[in-house]
């Protein structure tokens, strides 16, 4: 019989423990700090980059072939961002924010009439290199380019602004000015629609897909931090134990059940109270863009979201439990990492097959998954945040019923292995283990 | 009143025979010698009792019930092979020790408080324990396994490694307990504690109970009939002794034949006029008998 008092004791002994724990908070508040750290490391180049996109690249461009028929000077950008990205900017009142951080780079094309003018001008630095467009272009296609003898990071995109320029050029006067910007420009601006199962028109856009993806892969990574990093706890508190020579008192006290149990959820809520921190601090940190998530009309995942803690906490007891009890048969901390791995790559199997889930939402693959307790808690939030309609409830009912049976069953054989492994001092052999669980009823 | 039972237990571990059908009862109120060599299966035995391990057959009864995981509150523990956890305050540990064994946290916390007076170390309650000496560190074990105040305790050489101040603090501790009606099961090889502080013993060797009972019963059914005897002037010669050996000093040793109790003997050294400063019965002594059990038991084939 399980006796929830003292469940309740290891779990909050194991909880304040682990918070106490310098690393734990290390971990806790110094992986915000470090994640600042980095975005301001790519952050500083950034800033310079796009402070010298704002300084117009100048080339030089020898039209043999008589295709552009440049008179002066021509100024060409970079392509815009997405209109759909741009109204809601707009709508949310951050499009001058956001434009500035989004500048457009410009590049100036400057007419020379003769090549050796225009090798002169850059071996004096006066532009960034040369476009010779040859006689023959329009039947060959090939276009020969200058450049500095020194290295160029910047020479791609400004040969595909460059091949816009070409294409103007081409189209000049062969056919009207609406017809040639959309060949230049075919998809300027797209308009997106969702069509419901019940035939109701719902956005579409990319910000909702985005929302729709973005919910369970946030649901799978903070899973597998979680389920990794607290799994390293809940190995390292037994590797101590089995060293420090407490386990036979715990174990005079309390069964493996409940020893167990309370470790997996005194170390799960220590864990769970990390990632707490960490999107409470992301969220502060991001307050600006609750704006622009609103004003992208995103439909949110309600239902999705709701059973993301139940799942978190039934899927996480279900995979601690397995490595809890299969790492405490390891005689060190060593070997119970390398015990336990098997399921630290069983809990990342969805994140290994997301390019094929994400092409059947509600494929076979994804249905099959959804009922296997290793993958099913990602898979139901998953089906659930991209379509709610074609998971129907007696299959999140269905899957949920076997996820709980299955955990309460992980609890049982990790309890049996966990008895075994805190009373080995050598990582016992398969036969040993198996005849001390027989024992163990 | 009987506060445990081993019910013919049994226990192997791969092919080898721990325990081979020990029964014995320990009563209320007694303090109960475990006693055996290495490698007997007195730890396995007490790791039965407290539940750690199961045996492959027979039955554990406490308190005159089959026992069950609730009894264990009843029970305390001081294994052999012991630890704290080193990186935390000896009161923190002290008390999650308490609160598993069914006590509150406040009821816990004070009583660890009342505890490290009671072996002299309220000083210590802040520090982190791997700041404690190892004798500092056993007490601290040991005050947490008897701060619960359990019906029925298991002390596994509790006194080892310490000074014979702290040994004569740890024995009192077990008067102390005796007094108050509560049972201590000693396991030790230190076979002056027993003689000193036990009332019953069970003795095992490879895996089967060889010597069970009261000490003074268990020394008197090992001893040779001997007597210790001063007089004043010349020992009067008695019928009834098959030796007898001079020590100096008026004492002299006498063996009697298998079977005469040495009170007989008494009544006639006094018929004979004998004047008795001292009249001792000869009792073995425990290590005695322990040598005695160890070496007369027949090597064994220890394999099931």
């Amino acid at each position: 019989m399980t006796h929830w008092g003292k469940i309740g004791t290891i779990a909050t002994f194991e909880f304040f423990t682990a918070v106490k724990r310098p690393g734990y908070l290390i971990t806790t508040f110094g992986m915000p700090v470090f994640m600042a750290l980095y975005a301001g490391v790519v952050a500083i180049p950034a800033y310079f980059a796009s402070r010298a996109d704002r300084v117009p690249s100048v080339y030089g461009v020898v039209d043999q072939g008589r295709v552009l028929n440049l008179q002066k000077e021509v100024t060409a950008g970079k392509p815009e961002m997405p209109a759909e990205i741009k109204r809601a900017l707009e709508a949310s009142g951050q499009s001058a924010a956001m434009a500035e951080a989004f500048v457009q780079s410009r590049v100036v094309f400057r007419p020379f009439a003769s090549e050796p003018e225009a090798r002169r001008a850059l071996a004096g630095r006066t532009i960034k290199g040369y476009f010779v467009v040859p006689p023959d272009y329009v039947a060959a296609g090939i276009i020969d380019i200058y450049t500095p003898d020194t290295l160029s990071i910047a020479g791609s995109q400004d040969r595909n602004i460059f091949a816009g320029v070409v294409r103007d050029g081409l189209l000049k006067g062969r056919v009207d000015d609406r017809t040639k910007a959309r060949v230049v420009d075919p998809l300027k601006e797209t308009r997106r629609y969702s069509v419901t199962r019940t035939g109701d028109l719902t956005d579409g856009g990319q910000a909702a897909n985005v929302i729709r993806i973005v919910v369970p892969l946030l649901f799978l990574v903070l899973f597998l931090m979680s389920v990794l990093m607290t799994s390293g706890y809940l190995m390292q508190g037994t590797a101590v134990e089995k060293e420090n020579k407490v386990v036979e008192v715990l174990l005079a006290s309390a069964n493996p059940d409940e020893i167990l149990t309370g470790k997996l959820l005194g170390l799960g809520a220590a864990g769970l109270l990390q990632i707490v921190v960490w999107l409470l601090i992301l969220f502060v940190g991001g307050i600006g863009i609750v704006p622009l998530i609103i004003a992208s009309r995103v439909e949110m995942p309600w239902v999705a979201l709701a059973l993301a803690l139940p799942l978190f906490i039934i899927g996480f007891l279900f995979f601690g439990s397995l490595m809890l009890g299969t790492g405490s048969l390891g005689s060190n901390m060593r070997e119970a990492q390398q015990l336990a791995m098997v399921w630290s790559l069983t809990a990342a199997l969805p994140m290994m097959m997301m390019s094929v889930l994400l092409r059947e939402p509600h494929g076979v693959v994804a249905r099959a998954m959804t009922w296997i307790p290793f993958s099913s808690a990602a898979l139901i939030m998953f089906r659930a945040s991209t379509d709610l309609d074609a998971l129907p409830w007696w299959e999140i009912a269905g899957a949920m019923t076997v996820l709980i049976a299955s955990t309460w069953l992980a609890i049982r054989v990790g309890a049996r292995l966990f008895r075994i492994g805190l009373l080995s001092a050598s990582r016992p052999k398969l036969s040993e283990v198996l005849r001390q669980a027989r024992l163990a009823d | 009143m009987i506060v445990l039972s081993f019910l013919d237990i049994v226990k192997s571990y791969g092919s080898t025979m721990a325990l081979r059908g020990v029964s014995f009862d320990v009563h209320a109120g007694e303090i109960f010698g475990l006693l055996g060599p290495n490698g007997a299966g007195k730890s396995t035995l007490i790791r039965i009792l407290m539940d750690i391990i199961r045996p492959d057959s027979g039955e554990v009864r406490v308190f005159g019930e089959v026992r069950r995981r609730h009894h264990l509150d009843r029970l305390g523990y001081l294994p052999e092979e012991r630890g704290l956890y080193k990186k935390l305050t000896v009161i923190d540990v002290m008390t999650y020790f308490g609160a598993l064994k069914g006590l509150s946290r406040q009821e816990a916390k004070r009583r660890s408080a009342e505890w490290l007076e009671r072996v002299e170390l309220p000083q210590v309650a802040t520090w982190k324990i791997d700041r404690l000496s190892k004798g500092m560190s056993q007490k601290v074990q040991i005050a947490a396994a008897l701060l619960s105040d359990p019906e029925l305790c298991v002390l596994d050489e509790p006194t080892s490694g310490l000074d014979p101040v702290n040994v004569r603090l740890v024995q009192q501790l077990l008067i102390d307990r005796r007094r108050n009606g509560r049972t201590t099961i000693l396991s030790t090889h230190q076979m002056n504690q027993v003689e000193a502080l036990c009332d019953r013993v069970a003795m095992i060797h490879q895996g089967r109970l060889m010597v069970y009972g009261d000490v003074d019963e268990v020394r008197r059914g090992h001893s040779r009939p001997e007597v210790r005897v001063q007089v004043r002037g010349t020992l009067p010669s008695v019928a009834g002794v098959t030796t007898v050996a001079d020590d100096g000093d008026g004492l002299w040793r006498l063996m009697l034949p298998e079977g005469t109790a040495p009170s007989e003997l008494l009544v006639r050294l006094i018929h004979a006029g004998a004047v008795i400063d001292r009249f001792e019965p000869m009792l073995a002594p425990m290590e005695d008998i322990f040598l005695q059990v160890v070496r007369e038991a027949r090597p064994e084939q220890v394999t099931a």
